[in-house]
Protein backbone atom coordinates (compact mmCIF):
# COMPACT_ATOMS: atom_id res chain seq x y z
CA UNK A 1 0.00 0.00 0.00
CA UNK A 2 2.58 2.56 1.10
CA UNK A 3 4.85 1.50 -1.72
CA UNK A 4 2.35 2.69 -4.31
CA UNK A 5 2.32 6.23 -2.89
CA UNK A 6 4.59 8.84 -4.41
CA UNK A 7 7.15 10.58 -2.28
CA UNK A 8 5.07 13.71 -2.17
CA UNK A 9 1.93 11.87 -1.13
CA UNK A 10 3.83 10.16 1.62
CA UNK A 11 5.08 13.50 2.89
CA UNK A 12 1.55 14.92 2.90
CA UNK A 13 0.33 11.87 4.76
CA UNK A 14 3.11 12.34 7.32
CA UNK A 15 2.07 15.94 7.88
CA UNK A 16 -1.56 14.97 8.30
CA UNK A 17 -0.50 12.31 10.78
CA UNK A 18 1.56 14.86 12.71
CA UNK A 19 -1.42 17.19 12.93
CA UNK A 20 -3.73 14.40 14.06
CA UNK A 21 -1.35 13.21 16.76
CA UNK A 22 -0.72 16.76 18.00
CA UNK A 23 -4.39 17.70 18.32
CA UNK A 24 -5.19 15.68 21.46
CA UNK A 25 -1.99 16.84 23.17
CA UNK A 26 -2.67 20.49 22.36
CA UNK A 27 -6.20 20.05 23.62
CA UNK A 28 -5.12 18.38 26.87
CA UNK A 29 -2.56 21.08 27.67
CA UNK A 30 -4.98 23.87 26.78
CA UNK A 31 -8.08 22.56 28.58
CA UNK A 32 -7.48 24.26 31.94
CA UNK A 33 -6.96 27.64 30.31
CA UNK A 34 -9.84 27.27 27.85
CA UNK A 35 -12.15 26.23 30.64
CA UNK A 36 -11.05 29.11 32.85
CA UNK A 37 -11.71 31.55 30.06
CA UNK A 38 -15.08 29.99 29.33
CA UNK A 39 -16.14 30.24 32.96
CA UNK A 40 -14.97 33.84 33.11
CA UNK A 41 -17.37 34.89 30.34
CA UNK A 42 -20.25 32.66 31.45
CA UNK A 43 -23.35 34.71 32.25
CA UNK A 44 -24.26 34.21 35.93
CA UNK A 45 -27.71 32.71 35.31
CA UNK A 46 -26.35 29.97 33.03
CA UNK A 47 -23.70 28.71 35.41
CA UNK A 48 -25.51 25.71 36.84
CA UNK A 49 -27.72 24.93 33.87
CA UNK A 50 -25.43 25.15 30.86
CA UNK A 51 -22.02 23.92 30.08
CA UNK A 52 -21.19 26.18 27.18
CA UNK A 53 -22.10 29.88 27.56
CA UNK A 54 -24.81 31.04 25.15
CA UNK A 55 -22.98 34.33 24.74
CA UNK A 56 -19.80 35.87 26.11
CA UNK A 57 -20.36 38.18 29.06
CA UNK A 58 -17.27 40.23 29.79
CA UNK A 59 -18.79 42.22 32.67
CA UNK A 60 -16.90 40.25 35.30
CA UNK A 61 -13.61 41.54 33.85
CA UNK A 62 -14.85 45.04 34.53
CA UNK A 63 -15.78 43.95 38.06
CA UNK A 64 -12.26 42.62 38.65
CA UNK A 65 -11.00 46.15 38.12
CA UNK A 66 -13.76 48.01 39.92
CA UNK A 67 -14.93 45.75 42.75
CA UNK A 68 -11.84 43.85 43.90
CA UNK A 69 -8.41 44.65 45.23
CA UNK A 70 -6.79 42.93 42.24
CA UNK A 71 -5.70 46.20 40.56
CA UNK A 72 -3.80 47.11 43.72
CA UNK A 73 -2.25 43.65 43.85
CA UNK A 74 -1.25 43.95 40.20
CA UNK A 75 0.43 47.26 40.94
CA UNK A 76 2.23 45.70 43.92
CA UNK A 77 3.39 42.77 41.84
CA UNK A 78 4.68 45.10 39.14
CA UNK A 79 6.56 47.14 41.73
CA UNK A 80 8.06 44.06 43.38
CA UNK A 81 8.86 42.05 40.26
CA UNK A 82 10.12 45.14 38.43
CA UNK A 83 12.39 46.18 41.31
CA UNK A 84 13.79 42.68 41.75
CA UNK A 85 14.47 42.45 38.02
CA UNK A 86 16.34 45.78 37.90
CA UNK A 87 18.19 45.03 41.13
CA UNK A 88 19.34 41.64 39.89
CA UNK A 89 20.45 43.08 36.58
CA UNK A 90 22.66 45.52 38.48
CA UNK A 91 24.04 43.23 41.19
CA UNK A 92 24.62 40.29 38.84
CA UNK A 93 26.30 42.45 36.19
CA UNK A 94 28.64 43.92 38.79
CA UNK A 95 29.53 40.63 40.45
CA UNK A 96 30.01 38.91 37.09
CA UNK A 97 32.26 41.78 35.98
CA UNK A 98 34.47 41.26 38.98
CA UNK A 99 34.68 37.54 38.33
CA UNK A 100 35.47 37.79 34.63
CA UNK A 101 37.53 40.98 34.17
CA UNK A 102 39.32 41.60 37.46
CA UNK A 103 42.09 39.63 39.10
CA UNK A 104 42.12 39.25 42.85
CA UNK A 105 43.06 36.78 45.48
CA UNK A 106 40.26 34.42 46.46
CA UNK A 107 38.32 34.96 43.23
CA UNK A 108 37.68 31.29 42.53
CA UNK A 109 36.84 30.60 46.14
CA UNK A 110 34.22 33.35 46.29
CA UNK A 111 32.80 32.23 42.95
CA UNK A 112 32.45 28.67 44.24
CA UNK A 113 30.77 29.99 47.40
CA UNK A 114 28.19 31.77 45.24
CA UNK A 115 27.63 28.76 42.99
CA UNK A 116 27.23 26.57 46.07
CA UNK A 117 24.17 28.59 47.08
CA UNK A 118 22.33 26.92 44.19
CA UNK A 119 22.30 23.77 46.30
CA UNK A 120 20.40 25.45 49.11
CA UNK A 121 16.68 25.31 48.38
CA UNK A 122 15.02 28.61 49.23
CA UNK A 123 12.35 26.67 51.15
CA UNK A 124 15.01 25.36 53.53
CA UNK A 125 16.01 28.85 54.68
CA UNK A 126 12.54 30.33 54.68
CA UNK A 127 11.88 29.89 58.40
CA UNK A 128 15.10 31.56 59.48
CA UNK A 129 14.55 34.33 56.93
CA UNK A 130 11.02 34.86 58.15
CA UNK A 131 12.15 35.09 61.78
CA UNK A 132 14.96 37.48 60.86
CA UNK A 133 12.82 39.90 58.88
CA UNK A 134 10.10 39.85 61.51
CA UNK A 135 12.53 40.82 64.27
CA UNK A 136 13.66 43.70 62.03
CA UNK A 137 10.05 44.82 61.74
CA UNK A 138 10.17 44.36 57.99
CA UNK A 139 6.95 42.36 57.64
CA UNK A 140 4.33 43.69 55.29
CA UNK A 141 6.59 46.02 53.31
CA UNK A 142 7.93 46.17 49.78
CA UNK A 143 11.53 45.78 50.89
CA UNK A 144 10.86 42.39 52.48
CA UNK A 145 9.52 41.19 49.13
CA UNK A 146 12.34 42.74 47.10
CA UNK A 147 15.67 42.65 48.94
CA UNK A 148 15.93 38.88 49.67
CA UNK A 149 15.78 38.32 45.90
CA UNK A 150 18.25 41.12 45.14
CA UNK A 151 20.79 38.77 43.60
CA UNK A 152 20.90 35.20 42.36
CA UNK A 153 23.69 32.71 41.74
CA UNK A 154 22.03 31.83 38.47
CA UNK A 155 22.14 35.48 37.37
CA UNK A 156 25.81 35.89 38.29
CA UNK A 157 26.59 32.65 36.47
CA UNK A 158 24.60 33.66 33.38
CA UNK A 159 26.25 37.09 33.14
CA UNK A 160 29.73 35.71 33.78
CA UNK A 161 29.37 33.11 31.02
CA UNK A 162 28.39 35.96 28.73
CA UNK A 163 31.28 38.25 29.71
CA UNK A 164 33.81 35.46 29.21
CA UNK A 165 33.00 35.52 25.50
CA UNK A 166 34.13 39.17 25.26
CA UNK A 167 37.69 39.84 24.13
CA UNK A 168 40.08 40.65 26.96
CA UNK A 169 41.73 43.27 24.68
CA UNK A 170 38.61 45.37 25.01
CA UNK A 171 39.32 45.83 28.68
CA UNK A 172 43.05 46.44 28.12
CA UNK A 173 42.35 49.07 25.49
CA UNK A 174 39.83 50.84 27.67
CA UNK A 175 42.27 50.85 30.58
CA UNK A 176 45.00 52.39 28.40
CA UNK A 177 42.56 55.12 27.41
CA UNK A 178 42.13 55.90 31.07
CA UNK A 179 38.61 54.50 31.29
CA UNK A 180 37.72 53.43 34.82
CA UNK A 181 36.28 49.98 35.42
CA UNK A 182 32.93 51.46 36.39
CA UNK A 183 32.66 53.42 33.17
CA UNK A 184 33.89 50.43 31.17
CA UNK A 185 31.14 48.27 32.71
CA UNK A 186 28.43 50.86 32.20
CA UNK A 187 29.27 52.07 28.69
CA UNK A 188 30.85 49.07 26.98
CA UNK A 189 30.12 45.77 28.75
CA UNK A 190 26.44 46.32 29.59
CA UNK A 191 25.42 47.40 26.08
CA UNK A 192 27.26 44.37 24.66
CA UNK A 193 25.58 42.06 27.17
CA UNK A 194 22.04 43.18 26.35
CA UNK A 195 20.87 39.74 25.13
CA UNK A 196 22.02 38.09 28.36
CA UNK A 197 20.45 40.86 30.41
CA UNK A 198 17.21 40.35 28.50
CA UNK A 199 17.28 36.64 29.30
CA UNK A 200 17.97 37.34 32.96
CA UNK A 201 15.27 40.00 33.10
CA UNK A 202 12.53 37.93 31.48
CA UNK A 203 13.29 34.94 33.67
CA UNK A 204 13.54 36.87 36.94
CA UNK A 205 10.41 38.90 36.29
CA UNK A 206 8.39 35.79 35.53
CA UNK A 207 9.68 33.99 38.61
CA UNK A 208 8.81 36.97 40.79
CA UNK A 209 5.40 37.47 39.24
CA UNK A 210 4.56 33.84 39.99
CA UNK A 211 6.05 33.87 43.49
CA UNK A 212 3.74 32.47 46.15
CA UNK A 213 5.25 31.11 49.38
CA UNK A 214 7.36 34.08 50.49
CA UNK A 215 4.70 36.76 49.86
CA UNK A 216 2.19 34.49 51.62
CA UNK A 217 4.33 34.51 54.76
CA UNK A 218 5.46 38.12 54.88
CA UNK A 219 2.44 40.13 53.70
CA UNK A 220 -0.87 40.55 55.45
CA UNK A 221 -2.42 43.70 54.04
CA UNK A 222 -3.67 44.70 50.61
CA UNK A 223 -1.18 47.56 50.63
CA UNK A 224 1.72 45.29 49.63
CA UNK A 225 0.03 41.95 48.88
CA UNK A 226 0.98 40.54 45.48
CA UNK A 227 -1.32 39.13 42.80
CA UNK A 228 -0.76 35.45 43.42
CA UNK A 229 -1.85 35.81 47.03
CA UNK A 230 -4.68 38.13 46.05
CA UNK A 231 -6.11 35.80 43.46
CA UNK A 232 -5.81 32.71 45.64
CA UNK A 233 -7.83 34.41 48.37
CA UNK A 234 -10.76 35.02 46.04
CA UNK A 235 -12.09 31.47 46.17
CA UNK A 236 -15.81 31.60 46.58
CA UNK A 237 -18.41 29.48 44.94
CA UNK A 238 -21.50 31.55 44.52
CA UNK A 239 -22.54 32.14 40.95
CA UNK A 240 -21.31 35.70 40.72
CA UNK A 241 -17.97 35.01 42.37
CA UNK A 242 -17.03 32.18 40.04
CA UNK A 243 -16.94 34.35 36.93
CA UNK A 244 -15.18 37.06 38.92
CA UNK A 245 -12.59 34.64 40.24
CA UNK A 246 -11.94 33.09 36.83
CA UNK A 247 -11.64 36.55 35.25
CA UNK A 248 -9.11 37.47 37.92
CA UNK A 249 -7.12 34.32 37.12
CA UNK A 250 -7.04 35.30 33.44
CA UNK A 251 -6.08 38.91 34.26
CA UNK A 252 -3.25 37.72 36.50
CA UNK A 253 -2.01 35.33 33.82
CA UNK A 254 -1.89 38.02 31.13
CA UNK A 255 1.45 39.63 32.15
CA UNK A 256 3.25 36.32 32.50
CA UNK A 257 1.76 34.94 29.28
CA UNK A 258 2.76 38.19 27.50
CA UNK A 259 6.35 37.72 28.58
CA UNK A 260 6.11 34.17 27.35
CA UNK A 261 4.73 35.21 23.96
CA UNK A 262 6.80 38.32 23.30
CA UNK A 263 10.06 37.40 25.02
CA UNK A 264 10.00 33.66 24.47
CA UNK A 265 13.58 33.49 23.23
CA UNK A 266 15.01 35.48 26.14
CA UNK A 267 12.85 33.58 28.61
CA UNK A 268 14.04 30.22 27.34
CA UNK A 269 17.67 31.35 27.44
CA UNK A 270 17.13 32.43 31.02
CA UNK A 271 15.45 29.14 31.89
CA UNK A 272 18.34 27.20 30.40
CA UNK A 273 20.79 29.13 32.57
CA UNK A 274 18.47 28.86 35.55
CA UNK A 275 18.23 25.11 35.41
CA UNK A 276 21.99 24.62 35.43
CA UNK A 277 22.42 23.50 39.01
CA UNK A 278 25.81 23.25 40.67
CA UNK B 1 69.06 39.36 37.19
CA UNK B 2 71.98 41.25 35.85
CA UNK B 3 73.24 38.24 33.93
CA UNK B 4 70.07 38.02 31.82
CA UNK B 5 70.02 39.61 28.38
CA UNK B 6 68.27 42.96 28.27
CA UNK B 7 65.48 41.79 25.91
CA UNK B 8 64.27 39.14 28.29
CA UNK B 9 64.18 41.56 31.14
CA UNK B 10 62.12 43.88 28.97
CA UNK B 11 59.36 41.40 28.11
CA UNK B 12 59.19 40.04 31.60
CA UNK B 13 55.95 41.43 33.00
CA UNK B 14 56.98 43.68 35.81
CA UNK B 15 54.73 43.72 38.79
CA UNK B 16 53.33 47.14 39.57
CA UNK B 17 52.31 47.50 43.14
CA UNK B 18 48.55 47.81 43.30
CA UNK B 19 47.16 50.88 44.96
CA UNK B 20 44.81 50.40 47.89
CA UNK B 21 41.84 51.23 45.72
CA UNK B 22 42.85 48.72 43.07
CA UNK B 23 43.07 46.02 45.72
CA UNK B 24 39.58 46.61 47.04
CA UNK B 25 37.90 47.45 43.73
CA UNK B 26 36.99 43.84 42.83
CA UNK B 27 35.29 43.56 46.21
CA UNK B 28 33.35 46.75 45.64
CA UNK B 29 31.87 45.19 42.51
CA UNK B 30 30.98 42.11 44.52
CA UNK B 31 29.62 43.95 47.52
CA UNK B 32 25.90 44.12 46.65
CA UNK B 33 25.83 40.44 45.64
CA UNK B 34 27.74 39.33 48.73
CA UNK B 35 25.41 41.35 50.98
CA UNK B 36 22.32 39.64 49.55
CA UNK B 37 23.86 36.16 49.72
CA UNK B 38 25.26 36.78 53.16
CA UNK B 39 22.13 38.19 54.74
CA UNK B 40 19.45 36.11 53.02
CA UNK B 41 21.23 32.81 52.28
CA UNK B 42 24.31 32.10 54.35
CA UNK B 43 23.09 33.69 57.56
CA UNK B 44 19.64 32.01 57.50
CA UNK B 45 21.26 28.72 56.57
CA UNK B 46 23.39 28.75 59.70
CA UNK B 47 20.51 30.15 61.70
CA UNK B 48 18.41 27.18 60.55
CA UNK B 49 21.14 24.83 61.75
CA UNK B 50 21.22 26.69 65.06
CA UNK B 51 17.42 26.69 65.46
CA UNK B 52 17.27 22.98 64.74
CA UNK B 53 19.06 22.34 68.03
CA UNK B 54 16.66 24.43 70.13
CA UNK B 55 13.15 24.45 71.43
CA UNK B 56 11.56 27.79 70.54
CA UNK B 57 8.74 29.88 71.86
CA UNK B 58 5.93 30.76 69.48
CA UNK B 59 7.76 33.83 68.24
CA UNK B 60 10.56 31.59 67.03
CA UNK B 61 13.07 32.66 69.65
CA UNK B 62 15.45 29.88 70.64
CA UNK B 63 14.71 29.16 74.30
CA UNK B 64 15.94 25.78 75.46
CA UNK B 65 18.97 24.01 74.05
CA UNK B 66 17.71 20.69 72.80
CA UNK B 67 20.76 19.23 71.09
CA UNK B 68 19.89 16.73 68.40
CA UNK B 69 16.58 15.86 70.02
CA UNK B 70 14.59 17.76 67.38
CA UNK B 71 16.09 15.38 64.84
CA UNK B 72 15.37 12.43 67.11
CA UNK B 73 11.79 13.65 67.48
CA UNK B 74 11.17 13.65 63.75
CA UNK B 75 13.31 10.64 62.84
CA UNK B 76 12.13 8.19 65.49
CA UNK B 77 10.45 10.16 68.26
CA UNK B 78 7.04 11.70 68.80
CA UNK B 79 6.67 13.25 65.33
CA UNK B 80 8.26 10.38 63.43
CA UNK B 81 5.04 8.88 62.04
CA UNK B 82 4.01 12.18 60.51
CA UNK B 83 7.56 12.96 59.34
CA UNK B 84 8.16 9.65 57.60
CA UNK B 85 4.72 9.86 56.06
CA UNK B 86 5.61 13.25 54.56
CA UNK B 87 8.92 11.86 53.28
CA UNK B 88 7.19 8.86 51.75
CA UNK B 89 4.47 11.03 50.18
CA UNK B 90 7.14 13.38 48.80
CA UNK B 91 9.27 10.58 47.39
CA UNK B 92 6.30 9.04 45.60
CA UNK B 93 5.21 12.48 44.39
CA UNK B 94 8.72 13.24 43.10
CA UNK B 95 8.88 9.86 41.37
CA UNK B 96 5.61 10.36 39.50
CA UNK B 97 6.04 14.04 38.72
CA UNK B 98 9.68 13.82 37.60
CA UNK B 99 8.93 10.75 35.48
CA UNK B 100 5.57 11.98 34.21
CA UNK B 101 6.92 15.43 33.35
CA UNK B 102 9.76 13.82 31.45
CA UNK B 103 7.41 11.50 29.59
CA UNK B 104 5.01 14.28 28.56
CA UNK B 105 7.95 16.49 27.53
CA UNK B 106 9.46 13.63 25.53
CA UNK B 107 6.18 12.87 23.74
CA UNK B 108 5.39 16.49 22.93
CA UNK B 109 8.89 17.18 21.66
CA UNK B 110 9.00 14.00 19.58
CA UNK B 111 5.72 14.80 17.83
CA UNK B 112 6.85 18.34 16.99
CA UNK B 113 10.21 17.33 15.54
CA UNK B 114 9.10 17.22 11.91
CA UNK B 115 7.57 20.11 10.03
CA UNK B 116 3.80 20.33 9.78
CA UNK B 117 1.29 23.18 9.47
CA UNK B 118 0.67 24.61 12.94
CA UNK B 119 3.96 23.37 14.38
CA UNK B 120 4.86 26.78 15.80
CA UNK B 121 1.51 27.09 17.55
CA UNK B 122 1.63 23.56 18.95
CA UNK B 123 5.19 24.13 20.23
CA UNK B 124 4.16 27.38 21.90
CA UNK B 125 1.26 25.63 23.62
CA UNK B 126 3.45 22.78 24.87
CA UNK B 127 5.94 25.26 26.33
CA UNK B 128 3.27 27.54 27.80
CA UNK B 129 2.92 25.98 31.28
CA UNK B 130 6.34 27.46 32.19
CA UNK B 131 4.68 30.88 32.30
CA UNK B 132 1.75 29.82 34.46
CA UNK B 133 1.81 30.43 38.19
CA UNK B 134 0.80 27.41 40.23
CA UNK B 135 -1.31 29.62 42.48
CA UNK B 136 -3.41 31.06 39.65
CA UNK B 137 -3.63 27.61 38.06
CA UNK B 138 -4.75 26.16 41.40
CA UNK B 139 -7.84 28.40 41.30
CA UNK B 140 -8.82 27.01 37.89
CA UNK B 141 -8.15 23.48 39.04
CA UNK B 142 -10.39 24.04 42.04
CA UNK B 143 -13.25 24.81 39.69
CA UNK B 144 -12.45 22.00 37.25
CA UNK B 145 -12.35 19.50 40.10
CA UNK B 146 -15.33 20.86 42.02
CA UNK B 147 -17.70 18.14 43.19
CA UNK B 148 -20.98 19.50 41.88
CA UNK B 149 -20.16 22.08 39.19
CA UNK B 150 -16.69 20.97 38.07
CA UNK B 151 -15.78 20.04 34.52
CA UNK B 152 -14.21 16.69 35.33
CA UNK B 153 -17.21 15.22 37.11
CA UNK B 154 -19.40 16.66 34.37
CA UNK B 155 -17.40 14.92 31.64
CA UNK B 156 -17.12 11.63 33.49
CA UNK B 157 -20.65 11.68 34.82
CA UNK B 158 -19.34 11.07 38.34
CA UNK B 159 -19.59 13.06 41.53
CA UNK B 160 -16.25 12.43 43.14
CA UNK B 161 -14.79 14.92 45.55
CA UNK B 162 -11.43 14.90 43.79
CA UNK B 163 -9.62 17.02 46.34
CA UNK B 164 -10.65 15.18 49.49
CA UNK B 165 -11.01 11.64 48.29
CA UNK B 166 -8.42 9.30 49.80
CA UNK B 167 -7.87 7.40 46.54
CA UNK B 168 -7.97 10.23 44.02
CA UNK B 169 -6.39 13.26 45.62
CA UNK B 170 -2.77 12.14 45.41
CA UNK B 171 -2.90 11.13 41.73
CA UNK B 172 -4.77 14.35 40.91
CA UNK B 173 -2.10 16.50 42.57
CA UNK B 174 0.56 14.55 40.64
CA UNK B 175 -1.23 15.06 37.33
CA UNK B 176 -1.66 18.80 37.90
CA UNK B 177 2.02 19.09 38.84
CA UNK B 178 3.00 17.17 35.71
CA UNK B 179 0.92 19.59 33.68
CA UNK B 180 2.79 22.52 35.23
CA UNK B 181 6.18 20.82 34.74
CA UNK B 182 5.53 19.72 31.15
CA UNK B 183 6.53 23.08 29.64
CA UNK B 184 10.10 23.14 30.84
CA UNK B 185 10.51 19.46 29.95
CA UNK B 186 9.28 20.18 26.43
CA UNK B 187 11.75 23.05 26.03
CA UNK B 188 14.83 21.19 27.23
CA UNK B 189 14.11 17.88 25.56
CA UNK B 190 13.17 19.71 22.34
CA UNK B 191 16.53 21.52 22.44
CA UNK B 192 18.28 18.19 23.02
CA UNK B 193 16.48 16.63 20.04
CA UNK B 194 17.58 19.42 17.72
CA UNK B 195 21.19 18.79 18.70
CA UNK B 196 21.20 15.21 17.39
CA UNK B 197 23.20 15.21 14.14
CA UNK B 198 20.97 14.71 11.09
CA UNK B 199 23.56 12.39 9.45
CA UNK B 200 22.84 9.67 11.98
CA UNK B 201 19.23 9.45 10.79
CA UNK B 202 20.24 9.63 7.15
CA UNK B 203 22.61 6.72 7.42
CA UNK B 204 20.05 4.76 9.44
CA UNK B 205 17.45 5.43 6.73
CA UNK B 206 19.83 4.04 4.13
CA UNK B 207 20.13 0.90 6.24
CA UNK B 208 16.33 0.70 6.13
CA UNK B 209 15.65 1.43 9.78
CA UNK B 210 12.04 2.27 10.62
CA UNK B 211 10.74 4.97 12.98
CA UNK B 212 10.78 2.92 16.18
CA UNK B 213 14.17 1.44 15.46
CA UNK B 214 15.60 4.93 14.90
CA UNK B 215 13.93 6.12 18.08
CA UNK B 216 15.37 3.28 20.12
CA UNK B 217 18.85 3.15 18.59
CA UNK B 218 19.58 6.80 17.79
CA UNK B 219 17.19 9.26 19.40
CA UNK B 220 17.00 7.89 22.93
CA UNK B 221 20.73 7.10 23.34
CA UNK B 222 21.72 10.51 21.95
CA UNK B 223 19.13 12.14 24.16
CA UNK B 224 20.16 10.34 27.33
CA UNK B 225 22.37 13.14 28.73
CA UNK B 226 19.51 15.61 28.22
CA UNK B 227 17.00 13.25 29.79
CA UNK B 228 19.27 12.61 32.74
CA UNK B 229 19.84 16.32 33.30
CA UNK B 230 16.14 17.04 32.93
CA UNK B 231 15.05 14.36 35.37
CA UNK B 232 17.40 15.80 37.98
CA UNK B 233 15.92 19.26 37.41
CA UNK B 234 12.45 17.71 37.73
CA UNK B 235 13.37 15.92 40.95
CA UNK B 236 14.80 19.06 42.54
CA UNK B 237 11.77 21.11 41.51
CA UNK B 238 9.30 18.47 42.69
CA UNK B 239 10.93 18.22 46.11
CA UNK B 240 10.23 21.94 46.53
CA UNK B 241 6.53 21.78 45.55
CA UNK B 242 4.19 23.58 47.88
CA UNK B 243 1.60 25.83 46.25
CA UNK B 244 -0.82 23.27 44.80
CA UNK B 245 -0.97 21.32 48.05
CA UNK B 246 -1.39 24.47 50.11
CA UNK B 247 -4.25 25.79 47.98
CA UNK B 248 -6.00 22.59 46.97
CA UNK B 249 -5.69 19.95 49.67
CA UNK B 250 -3.98 21.44 52.77
CA UNK B 251 -1.95 18.23 52.87
CA UNK B 252 -5.03 16.07 53.18
CA UNK B 253 -6.98 13.91 53.13
CA UNK B 254 -5.35 12.03 56.00
CA UNK B 255 -1.97 13.61 55.19
CA UNK B 256 -1.91 11.80 51.87
CA UNK B 257 -0.58 14.91 50.12
CA UNK B 258 1.51 16.26 52.99
CA UNK B 259 4.63 17.15 50.96
CA UNK B 260 7.78 17.97 52.90
CA UNK B 261 7.73 21.73 52.22
CA UNK B 262 4.11 21.84 53.30
CA UNK B 263 5.00 19.94 56.49
CA UNK B 264 7.72 22.53 57.21
CA UNK B 265 5.16 25.27 56.70
CA UNK B 266 2.63 23.57 59.01
CA UNK B 267 5.20 22.87 61.68
CA UNK B 268 6.46 26.44 61.78
CA UNK B 269 3.44 28.57 61.02
CA UNK B 270 0.55 26.48 62.34
CA UNK B 271 2.10 24.59 65.24
CA UNK B 272 4.83 27.16 66.01
CA UNK B 273 7.42 24.42 66.40
CA UNK B 274 10.24 26.29 64.71
CA UNK B 275 12.87 23.90 66.06
CA UNK B 276 11.52 20.76 64.40
CA UNK B 277 10.59 22.79 61.31
CA UNK B 278 14.24 23.85 61.09
CA UNK B 279 15.32 20.22 61.47
CA UNK B 280 12.97 19.26 58.61
CA UNK B 281 14.47 22.09 56.53
CA UNK B 282 17.93 20.66 57.08
CA UNK B 283 16.69 17.25 55.96
CA UNK B 284 15.32 18.86 52.79
CA UNK B 285 18.61 20.64 52.24
CA UNK B 286 20.59 17.41 52.62
CA UNK B 287 18.32 15.63 50.13
CA UNK B 288 18.70 18.38 47.52
CA UNK B 289 22.45 18.56 48.10
CA UNK B 290 22.90 14.81 47.67
CA UNK B 291 20.91 14.87 44.41
CA UNK B 292 22.91 17.82 43.09
CA UNK B 293 26.22 16.16 43.94
CA UNK B 294 24.97 12.92 42.41
CA UNK B 295 24.24 14.80 39.20
CA UNK B 296 27.67 16.37 39.34
CA UNK B 297 29.51 13.09 39.72
CA UNK B 298 27.49 11.05 37.20
CA UNK B 299 27.11 13.71 34.54
CA UNK B 300 30.28 12.76 32.69
CA UNK B 301 29.72 9.02 32.94
CA UNK B 302 26.15 9.07 31.68
CA UNK B 303 26.94 10.44 28.22
CA UNK B 304 26.16 7.78 25.63
CA UNK B 305 27.38 9.01 22.28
Amino acid sequence: MTLSLTRRQRKALGKLGAILINLPFVFLIMIPLLYTFMMSVMPADELYSRFWPSHADFSSYLSVFTKTMIPRHILNSFIVAGSVTILQMITCSMAAFSFSFLEFRGRNFVFMCILATMMVPWEATIIANYLTVSTWGWLDSYRVLILPYGCSAMGVFLMRQNYLTFAKELHEAAKLDGCSNWRFLATIVIPLARPALGALGAYVFLLQWNQYLWPLLVTNSDRVRTVQIGVSQMYDIDSESIALMMSAVIVVLIPSLSIFVFMQKQLINGLMAGAVKG
Amino acid sequence: MSTRPAEIRKIKPHRVKKTFYETIEPWLFLLPALCVFGVFLYFPFFKTLYLSTFLTNKFGQAKIFYGLKNYADILYGKYSREFWNSIWVTVRFVFFVAGGGLLVGLCTSLITVNKFPGKALASAIYAMPIAIASSAAAMSFKMILHKSIGLLNHLLGTSINWLSDTTWTFPIICILSIWLASGINFIFIGAGLRNIPEELYESAAIDGAGYWKKLRNITLPCLSPTLFFQIIVNIINAFQSFTLVKLLTSGGPQEKTNLIVYSIYLDAFRNFRFGTAAARSIVLFVIIMVITLLQFSTEKRSVHY
